[in-house]
This record gives structure tokens, sequence and C-alpha cells, in this order.
């Protein structure tokens, strides 16, 4: 984009809700910011739409949204353009942090107030921190974009500092020696092609709704271990890869982020909070900063960083706050590292967008959204991916919240459409507290052969269909009809579903399992699939059996639940398969 | 001061009227309507829509008898609410009004009513119980300080019963009751109730019944929640009880109707979802200060109506009464993971494995229609359920300790089943199972 540097400027001639037009007679550039200055405070605006002035043909009108509250605006107040799109900085300091939506950073905005005040600023990284920079080029070196220059520690990482990603083939000028300095000080200068000079600092700030670019995109292959059995086993996701998780309220879907949160192993773990419960954000920063990293054993919140644009935050900044957690997320991931992003939830990103096209008296299309909103839902999600250039990668796990949990609505469907894996949460099996509550029944996945073996898997998934179709059965036609041999089968399937699929996420050592535990379970698992159990029949009456079977499961149900809890020692763990070997000859 | 008056309403609608140009006014600021000829106050008005063609209010107490000749007097100020602890103890209106035969009252400050957001780094995480003495909720779904939470009930439902029950036996400094579109006799009722309790000297009532204006109602969670957060700031526990949030919600519809918005389900605005959150997210418990809890109504007909759904994903769990009985399986405590960690070792594990059981037993309870619950276990099943919603799922009645409510679980589940039936762990049976 070209911008102007003279000051442009237009003034409000129309005000409603979060919805502005102004007044002007310059130029102005799509999808610039704007500052509008109401009641002496500055409050920050994006131009949506620019229309000829019909009553005033040396003007035009153009049409912004407010990121904050209007209250006290009037006609006539001044609106200044930016030149520069809706952007976020980028540089070290960004771990740890915990902004609203448009990169304010919520503790220094405490300092201020204990409340949200339209017009209130505070840097988005910390300018007076120093950081130990060590250059990795020298004066007459030539660079490009994307290249590093150097690198700061930040945490455990090395934070490396890079060539804004739209600059060309640029000679190093000068740069400074190894030493501590802040992301306000200039640390190199380069001359581009055309002789323009651009003075790298630590940070640079970059368009939002600018991909940055990969250096060369892949496949995503590895599997994340994510320390929840049912995704593990039936529908993992790949570094790099990307999930819809919707369901309705109260199925579940705030407890499986704050396990991914605490569990996935990844570098990074970027969270958006958008449009949800404050509460659940401030849970995270608060309660999760006392956990350690699976793999580091640092504090989680090192590996973390919020943007929350909770609930009841001008719903402008809501569709902001997504894509800027997507650039940092974007950032990271070209320095080579895994970065696992939360969204929650892209249903509130996307009513955001039905809000505002609502008010600009836009044709709905299906529940009044946006007609485009599967492809806007689309492009949020390709900015995810896997980057062999660099060895990193961006996973986004998207929740939705569909209206009256119905999975047919708009929001579901593109989501559907765009992900590679769904974990679809049920209202039933959360009824009946069966945790988590993704359907073992009712989700895809893009990821083949992982933790256990694609045959494998698929055995466990058929044991679990057939003792749901038997289950059916017995609801309609009764137990007494069901032949033995369906009984015991679908017995098993209660027994994966109930030791295996169920996870108690607040228990210290069922909430999280690894691969290597994962391998014994499968083992127990298919060992009993495969066998025979031989219940010795004495006699017995069908109905008598049936009895004994189940009285049999029961207790097999109770000591895998127990193991679940409590084995943690090799040869506790390796208990597993013996008990199950016991339990199918019937021995005690 | 003299106040810029101007008089040319150019359109007069149910809830809103119109004046031509722009007097001057700024958004969500307050004007006075004055009758032409005798200045008579008529009611307030909130601008809603300025543009340099028109100016669109939304009128305080209704449109009737509004007229183009009707003047409008600049207050320049968006809407406040006054605050005083005088107030404990008397009735208000939906924008403050005092709506009783009291004293008039002086208020010590004039408060904001836009609701700012509370910044997160100031909340603390939720950690206080809030008993109830009713054992669904105490066991099964505990209620946590600074948890908002309706109840979700049919029309019919006693959820007014239930909501004034919780109040009367819930811990806080400062009661606001706010009532949205009340049958007189709902009004009544708990005011009664308040007072017999004798906690009507820390009640503080903000009232709309139903044919009042509008917009009165529509104004009303705004003004009690922003004297609820005054009360806070100063250090009080305060409970909030907003009654019935899907009739405010009806006339959020409404007005977004008359404005001609374009609506998205069921005919309510895009924003539905929103404005809720926006009054919910009030309740905090805040680092420095006091706490606001926020107990509701939400009355139904499906859950999957807009405003039930919606406010489902807003608030931290529901209670859902059906047939006089709170239902286990519908109700959710968010914030119970929280607290029921620190009672009784029993309590996580058994309240997870009677709804296991309950769940199966509703199953089994299909089948039965179709006769096909005739296995002993489905038969155990069915004697439990019958059990449990006696026993468990009733609200009303005596209030129960924890500790006792607990026991009662133990019993119901020896009545029927055998321990390995239960899915609880050898430990826990071992120690509780006698």
């Amino acid at each position: 984009m070209n911008y102007n540097n003279k000051k442009r400027t237009g003034s409000l001639i129309s005000i409603q809700d979060s919805l502005v037009k102004a007044r002007f007679y310059d130029n102005v550039i799509m999808g610039e910011t704007a500052e509008i200055s109401v009641e002496g405070k500055s409050l920050q605006a994006e131009v949506l739409q620019i229309d000829p002035d019909h009553k005033n043909t040396d003007a035009g009108i153009v049409e912004m949204q407010v990121f904050e509250d209007l209250t006290g605006a009037q006609i006539g107040d001044m609106v200044e353009f930016t030149g520069k799109p809706l952007s976020v900085l980028l540089g070290p300091g960004l771990l740890t942090s915990i902004w609203d939506g448009l990169q304010n950073p919520l503790y220094k905005l405490g300092e201020q107030d204990a409340y949200l005040i339209p017009g209130m600023r505070a840097p988005a990284l910390d300018e007076e921190k120093l950081w130990e920079f060590t250059p990795s080029v020298k004066a007459g070196d030539v660079v490009k974009g994307g290249a590093a220059i150097g690198s700061v520690p930040e945490g455990r990482l090395e934070h490396k500092i890079l060539v804004p990603f739209n600059l060309g083939k640029c000679k190093v000028e000068s740069i400074i020696e190894k030493s501590s300095v802040n992301i306000t000080e200039t640390v190199a200068v380069l001359t581009d092609a055309q002789q323009i000079k651009h003075k790298l600092k630590l940070a640079f700030r970059w368009a939002v709704k600018s991909p940055i670019p990969f250096k060369e995109r892949a496949i995503p292959s590895k599997t994340i271990s994510t320390g929840v059995r049912v995704i593990d086993f039936l529908a993992p996701v790949s570094y790099g890869g990307t999930v819809g998780n919707p369901g309705p309220f109260g199925a579940g879907k705030t407890v499986l982020q704050h396990s991914l949160c605490k569990y996935a192993l990844a570098d990074i773990i970027i969270m958006a909070a958008c449009g949800e419960r404050a509460g659940e954000a401030v849970e995270v920063f608060k309660d999760f900063a006392e956990l350690d990293d699976p793999s580091t054993g640092d504090s989680l919140m090192n590996r973390m960083c919020i943007f929350g644009n909770t609930s009841s935050m001008p719903v402008a900044a809501r569709e902001a706050s997504v894509f800027i957690a997507l650039t940092v997320g974007e950032y990271y991931r070209y320095q080579g590292y895994n970065v696992v992003l939360l969204a929650d939830s892209t249903s509130r990103w996307a009513q955001a967008l039905r809000e505002r096209s609502g008010r600009q008296g836009d044709i709905p299309g299906p529940e009044a959204f946006p007609m485009d909103i599967p492809d806007q839902i689309k492009g949020m999600y390709q900015r995810a991916g896997a980057d062999k250039g660099t060895g990193g990668s961006l996973t986004f796990i998207g929740t939705v919240s569909p209206a009256g949990g119905n999975f047919q609505e708009p929001v579901t469907q593109a989501s559907m459409d765009a992900t590679g894996g769904f974990w679809g949460l049920s209202q039933d099996r959360a009824d009946a507290k069966k945790y988590p509550a993704i359907d073992p029944l009712a989700y895809t996945t893009s990821v083949y052969d992982s933790f256990v073996s694609w045959t494998d898997r698929n055995k466990m998934l058929q044991t679990l269909m057939e003792a749901n179709g038997i289950d059916q059965t017995i609801s309609t036609i009764g137990l007494k009809k069901v032949p033995v041999d369906k009984y015991v089968l679908y017995q098993k399937g209660q027994t994966i579903d109930f030791c295996v699929m169920q996870q108690d996420a607040f228990h210290k050592l069922d909430a999280c399992t690894r691969p290597d535990r994962l391998k014994v379970i499968n083992e127990a698992v298919q060992k009993l699939i495969d066998s025979s159990i031989e219940f010795s029949r004495d006699g017995l009456e069908d109905e008598e059996l049936k009895e004994l079977v189940k009285t049999k499961f029961d207790e097999l149900r109770q000591w895998w639940k127990d193991w679940n809890s409590s084995a943690q020692s090799e040869e506790e763990i390796a208990g597993l398969s013996k008990h199950i070997d016991q339990f199918i000859l019937q021995e005690d | 001061m003299l106040r810029k008056e101007i008089n040319k309403i150019s359109e007069v609608g149910k809830a809103l009227i119109s004046v031509e140009g722009n007097p001057g006014v700024a958004l969500n600021h307050v004007v006075e309507l004055l009758e032409a000829g005798t200045n008579q106050s008529l009611s307030f008005a909130k601008a809603i829509n300025i543009t340099e063609d028109f100016t669109r209010f939304q009128v305080f107490n209704g449109t009737q008898g509004l007229s183009t000749q009707t003047k409008i007097r600049m207050h320049e100020i968006p809407l406040t609410a006054g605050f005083s602890y005088n107030m404990l103890g008397r009735s208000f209106d939906g924008v403050g009004n005092v709506a009783d035969n009291g004293p008039e009252i002086i208020f010590e400050k004039q408060v904001s009513t836009r609701l700012d957001t509370l910044n997160p780094t100031v909340r603390l995480v939720p950690k206080q119980p809030l008993w109830t003495g009713i054992p669904m909720i105490d066991v099964f779904n505990t209620l946590v300080k600074s948890q908002k939470i309706p109840i979700f009930a049919g029309p019919t439902e006693p959820y007014n019963r239930l909501l004034s029950q919780i109040a009367q036996g819930a811990q806080a400094d400062v009661i606001i009751f706010a009532g949205i579109g009340l049958k007189f006799d709902e009004y009544h009722y708990f005011k009664e109730q308040l007072s017999q309790s004798g906690n009507i000297d820390k009640t503080i009532m903000f009232s709309h019944l139903a044919g009042d204006s509008q917009i009165k109602g529509l104004m009303l969670p705004d003004v009690a929640l922003s004297v609820a957060r005054e009360f806070a700031d100063q250090g009080k526990d305060v409970l909030v009880l907003l009654t019935d949030m899907t009739n405010w919600s009806n006339i959020l519809r409404n007005v977004a109707n008359y404005q001609d918005q374009i609506p998205s389900l069921q005919g309510y605005p895009g924003s539905l979802y929103s404005e809720l959150a926006k009054r919910y997210e009030v309740a905090a418990d805040i680092e420095g200060a006091g706490s606001i809890t926020i107990i509701g109504a939400t009355t139904l007909e499906s859950l999957e109506d807009p405003v039930p759904d919606n406010t489902g994903y807003i608030t931290e769990g529901q209670f859902f009464l059906e047939n006089g009985k709170l239902k286990l399986a519908r109700s959710l405590s968010r914030l119970k993971q929280q607290v029921n960690g620190n009672t009784r070792s029993d309590h996580r594990p058994i309240m997870t494995a009677m709804a296991s059981l309950l769940a199966d037993a509703e199953k089994a309870y299909e089948a039965a229609e179709v006769g096909a619950a005739n296995d002993a276990f489905s038969q155990k099943l069915l004697r439990y359920r019958t059990d449990f919603i006696t026993n468990m799922e009733e609200p009303f009645g005596e209030s129960v300790e924890l500790e006792a409510a607990l026991d009662k679980c133990w019993d119901i589940l020896k009545r029927h089943f055998e321990p390995t039936e239960t899915g609880l762990s050898k430990k826990l049976i071992d120690q509780y199972w006698k």
C-alpha cells in the first residue's frame, strides 16, 4: 500500500453503536485505521467502506467501525486517518503477555484504572526492558525479508530478530555489537535496492490481515501429543493442522481447551479468548501460571500469551483479536517454533461480523450471517500450517458455539469444511457426565498412523460403533432378546468407552496420558477386542450368564479406572496387560 | 445553567422519536421532553442514533401523548444512576426514580451506567463456595461467590420461589433485586419474602412491571448493576437477582424492530449475545474490593430458543427447573470444580458416579416405556431413578448441610446397588459403604 504522509482528516456525520460515517475531502485508503477525537479522547477505528457523497461532490463518505465505546461522540467530531492498517507489534516480550483484543497490555491498563475506559492505551510490549542482543550478520552482508540479523533470549527460547518480511534484498549498513538493548533502540541499519535506509529494532509492526509468508509450506505430518486420550487415539491433530471443535453450551469446550492449554506438547500456546467469559481467561493466566509446562518444567505461562477480548468488551475488536493472535503465531512459526493457537470462540468472531454487516445494511445470508462467512472462515484456518523451511508450525484449534447446539448452522458447517479435524461434543454424553464429551462416533481427522496404527484405531472405533448399535437394540427390544455373545461385545465397548475414552480432566494423573502409556492401553484394548472370554457357563441360563458377564465387566472397569488414577511405576503400568490376560482367561 | 431547548420532533413511533437535523446532542446522552406551553416534564430520552439529517431517541416513559410540538431540553450527560446507602430497603423504577412512598433520597453520588468492562487482571479466580442448603446445588452444582448463573424454567415453573429461596440463604452484604416485566403478584411475592427473612434492610428493589414503559425495562439492568457495582467497589459482597431476562430480551427485540434492524434468529437482533454478556459479565470478585454474584431467571419454551441458548454460552452454568424439580441432567455449575475438591474426599467421585447412573437410569426409563427394561439391572436403575428424583432433585424443603447431603447420597446408592456397580473406587467404597 502506498501511504500519504500528509495529515488527512474527516468529520463525523453519522453515529450508531460502533459504526460511524465521516465526510472527507482528501483521500482515504480501504482498511486503514483512523483516530476519532471524542470528548478529548482518541478512539481507534478501521475503514470498512468508501462511498460517494451525494450532498457534496467534492467530498466522499467513509464508513468505519470503532473499536471502543462511542458514548459522547457528536456530529462534527474530528477523524484523523493514520495511513496504516490494523497491525500488531512483533518482538521479544510477546510471551507471558496478556492483552486486550487490540494488543493493549491488560496489567498496564490496570495500573491506570480497574475498568477499561474508552481511549485508554499502553505500549504493546515493554519498552524499558533490556534484551541481550547477539548479532548474527555483519556490516556488508546482504539480507532479505525474513532473515535473522541476530537474536535475544526470551525465556527458554531463542527469539530471532527478523528483517521485516516485506523487505527485498538489503545490504547491512551497520549493526551493533553484542549488547543489552530495549525494543525502541536501533540495532541495525539496512539499505535496500532503491538506496532507502531501514532502521531495524528488536520489534516491528505487521499488518494483521497480511499473512506472514511460509518459507516452504509443507503438509502437516507429526502428531501432537495432547494428553487427551480420545483425541490422541481416535482424532489426532498434527503440528500445523486445523481443528474445529463445536459443542452446545455445557458440553465441555472450556475444560477441553484448558486441558489442551496445559498438556499439549508445543513450544508456544496462544490463546485468543474471543467474545467468551472473562473468568475463563483469568483462570488461565492466574491459576495456570502456578502449573508446570509438561515439556520443560517451567511455569506454564512462560510458553503462553493471551489475547483477552472477552464477551463484554467492544464487539468490533473481536474480529481484530483473532487476526492479531494468528499473526503472532505466524511470526513464531517463522522462527521455527511449534505454536498451537486456541481460538475460543470462532462463532463469537463470526457474530461480530454479523453485527457489523447488519449495521451496514448488507443483505444477509443464512441466519443473517454475511453471505461470504464460509470464505472468511476458510481464509482464517488457511493461515495455519507447517513450514518445512523453518521447521516451525502453527496449529489452529477453534471452538465453535452453534446456536441451539445445531451443527447444521452456517458457522459449524463452514468450520467442518475448512478444517482437517473435527471434534464434535455431544449433549447426550455431557448430560451423562461422560467427559471429555467428544462423541467417539462424531468426528473427523486427517491424520492416519499416529500413536497407534490406523488399523488398531479402526478396530477400536469399530467396537465402539458395534457396542453403540447393541445399546440401541437393548433400549428398543430389551436385554432378554440380545444373545450372550453380542452382550459380551457390548460390555467390551462399554469398557473401552468408560476406561479409555472418558478421562478426568481434574485428576492429577488421569488428566494427561502420554504416548508411552497410550501404547500400553492400546495393547490392552486390542487384546480385549480380539479375545473370546471364557466365562464358565456351569449350567447357567442365558439371563444368569448375562448377569455374571455384567458383574465381571463391572469389576474390570473399576480396576481399570483405579489404574488410570494410580498406576505410576513401570511395574504398576505393566499391570494392566497382566490384568487383562487374567480377565480373558477368567482367572482370579 | 440554562440548557439548550429545541422543538422540531419530526417522527413519533412506539418507543422512539426522531428530530430533524442534529441538535448538538452526543451519543447516549440524555434529553428531557417538556410539554409545549406548560414546560411540564413528560419524560427523559436517550440519543441512540445521530446523523447530520436526523437524531433518534429512546423515550423512557413511552411516546403516548408526545407531539411534534413537544420541546426537547439538552442535558449533555449520559444516563447516570443515583447512589446512596439510604437506598437500602427502598424501591425504584428502571431508571432509578423512587417508586415507593418513602421519603425523598439525597444521593451521595451519581454513578455511570455505561457498565465499562472490568479489567480481567483485577478479577480474582473465584474460590469461595456459597452454600444454599439445597443438596442438588451444594453437592452436584456448587454455587460460588461471583458466579453468574440463571435458573432456566418454563413460564409456569416456581422459578421465582427458587430464586428467593437461594437469596435468603446466601451470604451477602447487599441484595439488589432487578425485576423486568414482572407481574404484580411476583413483585409482591419478592417483597414479602425479603421482608419475612429479615433481608429487606439490605435489599434495594428495582422493578419494572409488565405494561410499564419498555425503555424503562430496557434500562433497568444497567441502572441496577451500576448501583451494585458501586457497592462492590466499596468492598461489599453484592447478590443481584435478575428476573426475568427473557422479558428483557423481548424488549430488546421490540426496540430493535422499531429501529428497522435486520433480525438474526426469531426476530432477535444479531447483538443479543453481546447485549446479554455485557450485563452478566458484571459479576466478578474484584481484587481489593467486594464482589458481585448474579443469579438470574430465564423463562423458556425450549432450550434452543435464542435467549436461553445465548445465555447458556455466557453464564457460568444454569439451574434447570422442570416440574418443580431441579434437574441434574441439564443443570451445571461451571465453577464447582473451584471449590468441591476442598470439601469431603467423596464429594467429586460420588457426584460423578450418581450422575452417570442417573443417565443410565434415564435410558432404562425410556426403554421401559416400550417394555424393554425387563432385566434385573434395569429394574434397579428404575428404582434408583425414582428415589433420586424424590430425595435429591427436590429444591424446596428443609435446609441440609453438605456432609449430611453427601451421607444421603451414599444411602441412596446403598439402597439400590452393589459397590462395583457404582464405578466408585475401592478406596472410597471401603471408607463410606457401611
